[in-house]
């Protein structure tokens, strides 16, 4: 456990944040990157998609991304020490769109990967539950006739 | 005193971002009560302050300069 933790300590605060969409060739390029790690045997991928939501009968044509970056970055590095801490992972890639993103488009990327299975599949999931929870991003999703609404997370 | 507010989602149409002037007020729940009386609005939503980039979990001092960032809940991802 403790390899794991000093291996992140020794890493500075990353920038997850992109503008606009994540697009699927980056998506694509970050998986084919693992092929010389090779003591990795599992991924783990998770994929937000801005959904074509139906309020009163109006659509959300997208999601414009705000964040309080400076905060946010420090408590997703908190995070991502914790998770290294907790789980034997080989790495975790983090990506979260600012700005417009279109319904259909994708705004989120979380991608962990390590020697078997479980860890990767676990972290994943908590990843992604604890950026939702935890760090201070907000949603405007954005109607069609440019009216909007705030985002709320379930 | 002068207080630098800066706001984010929701509230950001609700108070606006700048030097905002107070006085008699030393820490972070005056500031609140203030802010709610200030803008009504704010009273009944949830919402977290950070000061000077630092998430306030329990009551702080309140100083001339001070940022205080007003955040709805989050609703990344």
């Amino acid at each position: 456990m403790a390899n794991y933790r000093k291996k992140m300590s020794d890493k500075r605060i990353k920038n997850i944040f992109i503008k606009g969409p994540v697009s699927p060739s980056f998506i694509a390029d970050s998986i084919g990157k693992h092929s010389s790690k090779t003591s990795i045997g599992a991924h783990q991928i998770f994929l937000g998609q801005v959904r074509r939501d139906e309020v009163d009968g109006k659509t959300v044509t997208a999601i414009e991304y705000t964040a309080f970056e400076d905060l946010a970055l420090e408590k997703m590095h908190a995070i991502r020490e914790e998770i290294f801490g907790k789980y034997p992972l080989t790495c975790m890639h983090i990506y979260h769109s600012l700005g417009t993103v279109k319904s259909g488009e994708l705004c989120f990327f979380v991608f962990t990967s390590s020697a078997h299975r479980e860890p990767a599949t676990q972290a994943c999931a908590e990843v992604v539950e604890r950026i939702k929870k935890e760090l201070p991003i907000w949603g405007k999703e954005l109607f069609e006739d440019n009216t909007h609404q705030w985002k709320e997370n379930k | 005193m002068e207080i630098d507010i800066v706001t984010f989602g929701k509230i950001t149409e609700i108070i606006p971002n700048g030097m905002m002037s107070f006085s008699g007020l030393t820490d972070t729940d005056q500031l609140k009560a203030t802010l709610e009386q200030r803008y009504p609005e704010l009273a009944g939503m949830k919402y977290k302050l950070a000061l000077n980039k630092t998430l306030v979990q329990e009551n702080k001092p309140v100083i001339e300069g001070a940022v205080i960032a007003i955040m709805p809940p989050f609703s990344g991802g």
